[in-house]
Parts: structure tokens; sequence; C-alpha cells
């Protein structure tokens, strides 16, 4: 493919071989990107042999294989860089020198600034469409701010759809205070009881559950209330947390109401002190701008890097599958072992998000309860909350959660099920809430 | 089967024979004399020896034949005579010249008429004779002034001398005395065509030809030195004479070394040879070329001093030290990627870098600052990490940093290797995942208890497990602290504690440990399951060994007591607000 003068990009169709045993040769020229995907169920080996890469901000060591599987992503030459890679059916890739990096860089540095010049870190808000970068966007500013000073910026997700440092359909806030898992799909570990190969992080978790936060907004905004609580909290008790900041990812902005209350709500709990709209145009941030005349909140545009991938909901699925698997299973670098253990009915209590496919009932209770039975719960995702299992239902609500269990199995007629427990002993007794997400192994 | 045998048994001590072994032959000898009804195997068996031995053993194998002929006589000899002029030749062709002599010798015996025989020889006269004749012909080539010259022989040699001759009348055509010599040539090949003589005139004629023809090749290569033009290469000499010297049994009879003299003859030459000499010869036309032209003082000689002489002075200097191997380009590139960065950097300061305001000028600019700044991300920090990519500065504080990271690593990987028993078994970790915290916990949480390398991991998973629900449990902004759910479960909190065990440190000298709660001691018992010693119910903390149970309860109470500080403190915060 030519490339057509004035066409900044170039980008360039690489041949592949498909022998999987060979080992491929590659160089990224300084400032290009490789930009791969990979299938669900193919592997990807790369090896960084010399030159300083990186993934979404993350350097790669060298001489040390990664594996990657099911994901989409792209591998920035900070100086060039010589890499080998290993695959059976890469679907995509190409190499482009038309990267955004440099916008990264310097909005990294103009909040690096704002971190050396206050004792209150920036509170980043990443708005934008869905496939506009926020995601990576977020992972850059994550993995930036750690790497000259011992920064640990929170990384909010508010994003149920997408699992980070946890299963999915949960809304979390995670310190990241040392470099991030390049070949997890969720970013890395949380903390296990056992031994990572690279630090895990520490997430507080809250669940909300549902797919799409328009199922239910009312919980939706009660969970990020929680939320900002809890780490206003913690950057009150924490001076390094405070002094680092967070960065906010959100779901697509279409998934917002269009009054753009949630947007107001979410900028007044959170204390938000920038706005980084990811878009190809100024369009989302104009509009922005005029919604928020009245604030004095600096709003900016990282222009979308045309390596962004869209992605499809298969592929969105196959993501939180593994997110699942990988809080029970652990990941290709740490195993974990979960514990199955035999429940009686009468021994559960389970409440449902009130959602679109529920209302009948005319309640308007955030949480329903949930008769057990198969066709409710088989290999459904419950969470498991802090509050006794007999606690009247706003309790269950505002608890703290304890973690995920899924059930295997359900006999309707022995009255029984079989439950899988991330954490060794008994079922917590404890009132369990209904996910809207199925994990069939 | 006794046939089989025996010749089995002489086959195998024939092929013993690999260098002069009297007993050997003498016992070979008995065997063909104690087994005539054999003869015919021993003599195949003999035979096939000498055919297929390494040469220098060829001459024993013969020496076992002479033996047998020599003491068993018939029938050996008879079977002998068949083949023995053809084994004979063979062998004799291919061995060296001292086995040659001493096959010579063996037969000089062969030719004696054998007393205890009756004037009889040992072989019949046929094969006595057939060998005879092929040794006065070998030896004939090892002797070459024996043989006599024959006439064509002789005519060949003039031919060549004649050759000579006229070469040098090509280029010394004025020279009478050369056209003389060659009709004097031409009379004499006529004359000994003409008429027959005696071979002693003839060797005559042959002395005196070779004297000339001698003496031509002097004058020729005089001539050739004096004028250089035509002067095959030296080397071209050394081939002649290494041709003269080499073991060429008649010197006229190969033409190579005479006819290479002469390209007009060279399509004499065996092909290889022709082309080395045709190579050679252009070699030497343009050495040739280089001399006249330096005669001629046509060439021009760089001076000493010259920049062409110093350059290749400096190429000669250079090709020892372009072995001392460079360090790999990566590695070079690297050194000066970190030093650039390091002064790239060495007087940033970010506060006072201009343009950095965030707005959306700033994010769309070209900000020289900003990519002076990108090294503080990179190689400001040279050190990195070659297991996680992670980048350590040069200071000292940072290099302890490095120290301890490393070390987690390293303690890490032997974890995650899983720890190796006494049986040599691997006992891999199992892992699982711990609840997440509670909210309040969350919000006391610090992660330098994450990332801190310098924490005791080492044999700490038990204490981890007694300590992780217990980080700070405080009632939080909820107003539901269920946090200690285990707590409520004591029945499986006290099962849980009882697992617990510690591996008896080999520090101990008794094999007891006393928990500093309860004060008692307790003592080590065997775990069959891990093939180790160890001490149940205990953890290790600080140190100290408790009981698990004495140790979570002490635990709890303190924690108590905390959590009431930790609620008194917000009370306070809550009262400042």
């Amino acid at each position: 493919m030519a490339t057509l003068p004035g066409l900044s990009d170039s980008l360039q169709p690489l041949d592949v071989t498909s022998d999987p045993d060979v080992p491929q040769r590659l160089a990224i020229p300084l400032g290009s990107e490789w930009r791969v995907e990979v299938p669900q169920d193919s592997k990807l080996q790369v090896k960084i042999l010399s030159g300083i890469a990186e993934i979404f901000g993350t350097e790669l060591a060298i001489d040390i294989e990664y594996t990657f599987q099911n994901t989409n992503f792209s591998i920035y030459a900070v100086e060039a860089t010589e890499l080998e890679w290993k695959c059976l059916d890469l679907a995509n890739q190409s190499i482009s020198s038309n990267t955004n990096l440099k916008h990264i860089y310097n909005l990294h540095f103009s909040l690096e600034k704002l971190r050396v010049s206050s004792f209150e870190g920036p509170r980043v808000l990443i708005v934008g469409e869905s496939s506009s970068g926020k995601t990576t966007l977020a992972k850059y500013l994550c993995s930036y701010a750690i790497k000259f000073k011992p920064y640990e910026p929170v990384m909010v997700n508010l994003n149920p759809q997408e699992g980070i440092f946890s299963p999915p359909g949960c809304l979390s806030a995670t310190p990241i205070s040392d470099i991030l898992d390049v070949s997890s799909n969720t970013w890395g570990q949380s903390m296990t009881s056992g031994a990572t190969q690279l630090h895990s992080k520490q997430p507080i978790v809250k669940n909300f559950g549902l797919e799409n936060i328009s199922d239910n907004r009312e919980l939706y905004m009660r969970i990020i209330q929680q939320l900002s609580e809890v780490l206003s909290n913690r950057f009150q008790s924490d001076p390094m947390v405070r002094r680092s900041g967070c960065v906010i990812d959100t779901p697509p902005f279409s998934h917002f109401s269009d009054d753009f209350s949630e947007l107001h709500e979410i900028i007044k709990l959170f204390r938000i002190t920038a706005i980084v709209v990811c878009a190809h145009d100024d369009n989302l941030a104009v509009k922005i701008n005029d919604v928020l005349m009245s604030q004095t909140i600096p709003i900016v545009r990282v222009p979308t890097s045309n390596g962004v991938v869209q992605v499809s909901d298969v592929f969105k699925r196959s993501l939180q599958r593994s997110a699942i698997k990988d809080y029970f299973y652990g990941d290709l670098n740490t195993v974990l072992s979960p514990y199955t253990i035999g429940v009686d009915f009468d021994m559960i209590t389970v409440w449902q998000p009130r959602s679109a496919l529920n209302t009948d009932s005319g309640s308007e209770a955030l949480y329903l309860p949930v008769e057990t039975n198969a066709s409710n719960l088989q290999h459904a995702l419950v969470a498991i909350t802090y509050a006794p299992r007999r606690a009247p239902v706003e309790e269950v609500i505002d608890a703290p959660i304890l973690g995920f269990a899924l059930i295997m199995e359900v006999n309707d007629t022995r009255k029984k099920l079989r439950i899988l427990l991330p954490v060794p002993g008994r079922l917590p007794d404890k009132a369990l809430i209904l996910t809207a997400y199925r994990y069939l192994e | 089967m006794d046939t089989e045998k025996i010749v089995g048994d002489f086959t195998s001590i024939l092929d013993e024979l690999k260098f002069n072994s009297r007993p050997i032959i003498t016992t070979l000898t008995k065997m063909a004399e104690e087994n005539i009804s054999c003869a015919q195997q021993f003599v195949d068996a003999v035979e096939k020896r000498i055919e297929t031995c390494v040469p220098k053993q060829k001459l024993f194998a013969f020496y076992v034949l002479d033996s047998i002929c020599k003491n068993a006589g018939s029938p050996y000899t008879i079977y002998f005579r068949r083949n023995l002029a053809k084994l004979y030749k063979r062998t004799y062709l291919i061995v060296d010249n001292q086995t040659r002599t001493d096959l010579i010798k063996m037969f000089k015996l062969w030719m004696e008429p054998s007393n205890n025989s009756m004037d009889e020889y040992l072989f019949d006269k046929e094969s006595l004779e057939s060998i005879e004749q092929f040794l006065v012909k070998a030896s004939a080539l090892h002797q070459r002034s024996a043989q006599a010259p024959t006439v064509p022989g002789l005519l060949r040699e003039i031919d060549r001398l004649a050759l000579l001759t006229r070469e040098r009348i090509r280029q010394n055509p004025q020279d009478e005395r050369l056209n003389a010599k060659i009709a004097v040539l031409h009379q004499l090949k006529q004359e000994l065509q003409r008429e027959e003589m005696p071979p002693k005139a003839l060797q005559q004629v042959q002395m005196q030809l070779r004297q000339i023809f001698a003496q031509e090749q002097q004058i020729l290569l005089q001539q050739q030195k004096q004028q250089p033009q035509a002067t095959p290469p030296p080397h071209m000499h050394d081939d002649i004479t290494r041709n003269q010297e080499g073991d060429q049994p008649n010197i006229f009879g190969g033409s190579a070394l005479s006819s290479s003299f002469f390209p007009n003859a060279s399509n004499i030459l065996p092909p290889s040879e022709f082309t080395q000499s045709q190579v050679a010869g252009k070699a030497s036309k343009i050495r040739s070329l280089y001399d006249s032209l330096e005669k001629e003082s046509l060439l021009f000689k760089p001076p000493k001093q010259s920049v062409v002489a110093l350059e290749q002075r400096l190429e000669n200097s250079t090709q020892g030290s372009q072995q001392v191997e460079l360090p790999p380009l990566p590695l070079l590139q690297d050194i000066l990627g970190d030093v650039k960065s390091h002064f790239a950097t060495i007087s940033v300061d970010i506060v006072n870098t201009p343009n950095l305001v965030l707005c959306q000028q700033t994010v769309m600019q070209d900000n020289p600052a900003v990519i002076q700044l990108t090294n503080l991300l990179y190689r400001s920090k040279p050190n990195k990490c070659s297991t996680c990519g992670k980048r350590f500065g040069n200071s000292a504080e940072e290099k302890k940093k490095e120290r301890d990271h490393l070390d987690w690593h390293f303690r890490i990987n032997k974890r995650l290797k899983g720890n190796v028993g006494a049986g040599g078994a691997t006992s891999k970790n199992i892992q699982s995942r711990n609840w997440y915290l509670h909210d309040a916990q969350w919000i006391q949480f610090k992660d330098e208890e994450i990332v801190s390398t310098t924490r005791r991991e080492d044999d700490t998973i038990t204490l981890a497990n007694v300590e992780g629900p217990s980080t700070g449990v405080t009632p939080g902004s909820s107003t539901f602290d269920q946090s200690f759910e285990k707590k409520s479960d004591s029945k499986v909190v006290e099962q849980e504690l009882n697992k617990k065990y510690v591996v008896v440190p080999e520090s101990t000298e008794d094999m007891s440990f006393q928990c500093p709660v309860c004060m008692e001691e307790s003592s080590a018992v065997y775990n069959d399951d891990t093939g180790e010693w160890i001490w149940p119910n205990c953890v290790e903390s600080q140190g100290k060994y408790f009981h698990a149970t004495c140790f979570n309860e002490a635990v709890k109470g303190s924690l108590q007591e905390t959590s009431i500080n930790q609620g008194l403190q917000k009370l306070k915060g809550l009262i400042g607000k």
C-alpha cells in the first residue's frame, strides 16, 4: 500500500507467515507503534530484544516473554525496538507512526506539574464515546504517574461493563502503587493470599450487578456515591494517594442520560479537577463545556488514536468471561484455587437489583428478593455482601462487598446448591446479590 | 561341524595377525599341518586375508602362506599356486618400499630349490617366472638408469631439445650456432631412425643429449632473467624443479616438466596443470609488465611519508585491533541514551517548566520542554529491572530500592516455584483469593503493605491469614460493621487455626517452643504429608513462636483496642470540622 502524500499515517500491512514455532522478528521504528489484535482462542507471545518499548505506558522488560490472550493492544517504541513474536493466527497487525502519544505526554506532564505543586493531586475524569480510547488513556496516565516519583494514583472504574481489578458488573477504585500487568486484561491481580509475580493491587469493589447503567440509574448513582465516599475517606487518611490524585474511567458517554445529570453528580462526588474528553473532534468537548459553563474545571480533548479498535459485543462478552474466570481461577501467571461447597436452599438469601427485566412487581425498592431455584440462579455470579443474611434490604444495599461466588449447580428437587468460593472455608452467612452475569465452564 | 569350527578358529587367529608374530604364524602352520582336510578353506582364508587386510599387514599373511607351504607342503602349495602370482603382484604394488624389499627377499627364497624336496621349487615355474618378470620390470622403474634407452625414446628427446633450441632462435635469430645445432639434431634423429645401434651407444647418446638439454635450459633461464618480459614467474621454476625432484620414474617419459616450459606445447599437459600454468603465465605477464614499467621509471612509488603509505600502515596495524570485540550495539546505544537523558534532565524542574498549564493548547502543542521531560519516564532512571522492566535511578536511595526490589523478585519466584521439601519433592503453594477489604479497612489500608519489598514474606503465609481480615477493622462511614464475619463463626476459625503450623526452624536446639502467651511448651511432631518436623497450632510473629489460637486471641484483643482508638480519632476529626 503506497503512502499518499499528505497522509501522515503510513499503515503498512505486514506479511504474515504463519509458522507458530518460528518466532517472527519485527523492528518498530522510534515513535511508531505495533498494533495487534489477538483472537479469543489464540495466544501471542512477545519478547523484546532491544530498545525501549511500552504497552499503554508500562515499559516491557528485555528478553522476557509476555503472553497475550484475547486482547487488542499496541506496543509503542519509545526508542527503536526489535522484538520477536509467536502466534498461530494473528488476526490483524500493523505498524503505524501516527500515534497520539505526543498529546498523552503533554497531558501527563501538565498533570504531573499539578501533583508537584499541590498536596491535592489532580482528579481527572475521562469521558468519551464507546471506543474512543478512554480506558487506554487512563492506563497511560496511571502508568506514567508512577514512573518518576512513587505516586499512587487511584484508578477509578465507573464502567460496569469492564472489569478492572474485578469481575464485570462492578465499580472499583484501586490505588496504582506499582507497575501494571501488561498481559492481564483486568490490569493485574488484586490482593490474593499468595505470591504474584508483580505487586498486586488492593481495590475497593462495589457491585452494581447489571450490565447497563440504564437498567437502574438510581442504583448506579447510589453505588457511585458509596464509592466516592470511601475514596474521599481514603484521600483523607492517605497523603500519598491524595497527592497522586485519581483517574476516573467512565462508561460510553451515550450511556449517561441526556440531561448530563450523572456527569454533574460525578463531578461533584469525586470533586473532579480536570475533564479529559477522548474524541476525534471537538463536538463533545464543546457540549460539555457549554453544560459546565458555571464551573472552572479545565476541559481538554485528547485526540483519539486511529489505532483504536471498535470492539464488538462478542469481544466485550469474552473479556467479561475471562474477568470472571480470572477472579476464581487466576490468570496465566497466578493460578488460584477456588473451593466448591454444598449449601442448602434455606441457608442463603439472595437479592437482585431491580431492572427493566423485573419491574413487573411495581416495587420501587432498589433490590428485590430472589427465589432460590435453578432458573434464577444456575451458573450465576453472585456478590457476597458484608451484610448479615437476614439484614433488611436497605442495609444490604449499602453494605460493602466481600467478594463473589459462582453458583455451579442448583438442584431443585434436593434443594441443594453447589457454590464455587474464591476463599476457602464455609459460605459466609451473608446476604447475596444476584448479578446479571452468568458463567458456564 | 568340526571343519567349520576349525576354519573359524583359523580365521580368527589369522585376523589377529596384525604384526609379525612368530607364535601366531607357527600356530597357523600347525593347524594347517594337522587339518589337511580343511586345506582348501585355509587357503581361501589366507588369500582373503592377503586381499583384504591393510597393506602393512599383508606381508605377515604372506609369511603364513610361506610358512604353511614350506612346512606342510602339498596340497597347500598346489592350492596357493593358482592365485600366487596375482596376489603377489597386487600386494607388491600397494605396499611401501620396505615391505617390497621383504617381499622380494621372500621371493628369492622361493626361487632357491628347496633342499628337502628333491630339486623342486616350492611353487610351479610359471607362477615364479611371472613374479620374477614382474619384479624385474618393477625394479627397473626403481632404478631408472637401468632401463636401456630405446630409439623412439631418444627420438622424443631429440625433438624436445630441438624445440628448446628453436625457442632460443626465436629470441636470438642472429645466433648461427643455434641453427647449426638444430641441423645436428636433425641429423642425429635421422641416424637413429636409420641405423640400429648397440644399447651402449644408445646410452651414450642419451647421456649427451641430456647434458645438452640441461645446458640449453640453463641458457634459456639466464636469457629470460635478462629479459624480464619473458620471465616465467619464479614459482614456475619451482614447479619445474619440484617436478624434477619428484619421484617421476622417467624424466622424459612424463611430458609435464619440459613441456610446461613452452606455452606452445601446453596441449600435452593434463588439464589441471594446464590451467594452473596458464594462470601462472598471466600472473607472470602482469609481473613482468610491472617490472618493465618500473625499469622505465614510469611507475609512481608513494614515498614513505605519503598518505597512501600511512593508510596502508594503518590498515596493517588496525587489523589486530579489529579482533577486539566491541560490546553489542544495543548496549552502546543504551549507554549513549542514558548519558543523553541524564544531561537532558539534570536541570529540569517540572514546576518551573513553562507551557504546562492544563488546557487544550498544552495538550495539542509540540512542546520541546515535554520532549525533554519525557526522559524522566525512561532513561533518567537508567537501571531497568530485568524481570519486570521497572526502572531505578542512580541515587543511593534508588539503589537500595532496586536491591530490595530484586530480592523481592527472587523471593517471590522461589515461592511461585514452590518449596523443595525434604524428600526433594516440590510442594507448590496453593493460592486462593482473599475477600475484598471492608470499606473501613480499605480506607486505612496503605499500599506500602503491598509494595514494600522489605517485609518478611517467607513463612508468614500462616500469619498473613490471621492478619488479613484484621487490618484495622473499624466501623466506617457505613453503619454496617460486619467485617469480622469469621469471628461469628468461631468453630471454623478454631479449626483453621489448628491447621496452622510452622516448620521447625533449623536454628532451634530443642525441638520445642514456648508460647509467650500461655507459657506452655509444645514439642514438634513429624508431618507425614510434607515430610518435615512441624509445630502444630503455631504461628510465627517477629521471630517469636505462638500458639495460633493464643495469638489469634491476643490479636483480636489488641484490634479491639485499636478500633476504639480509631473510632476516637474519627470522632475528634468530626469535631474538628
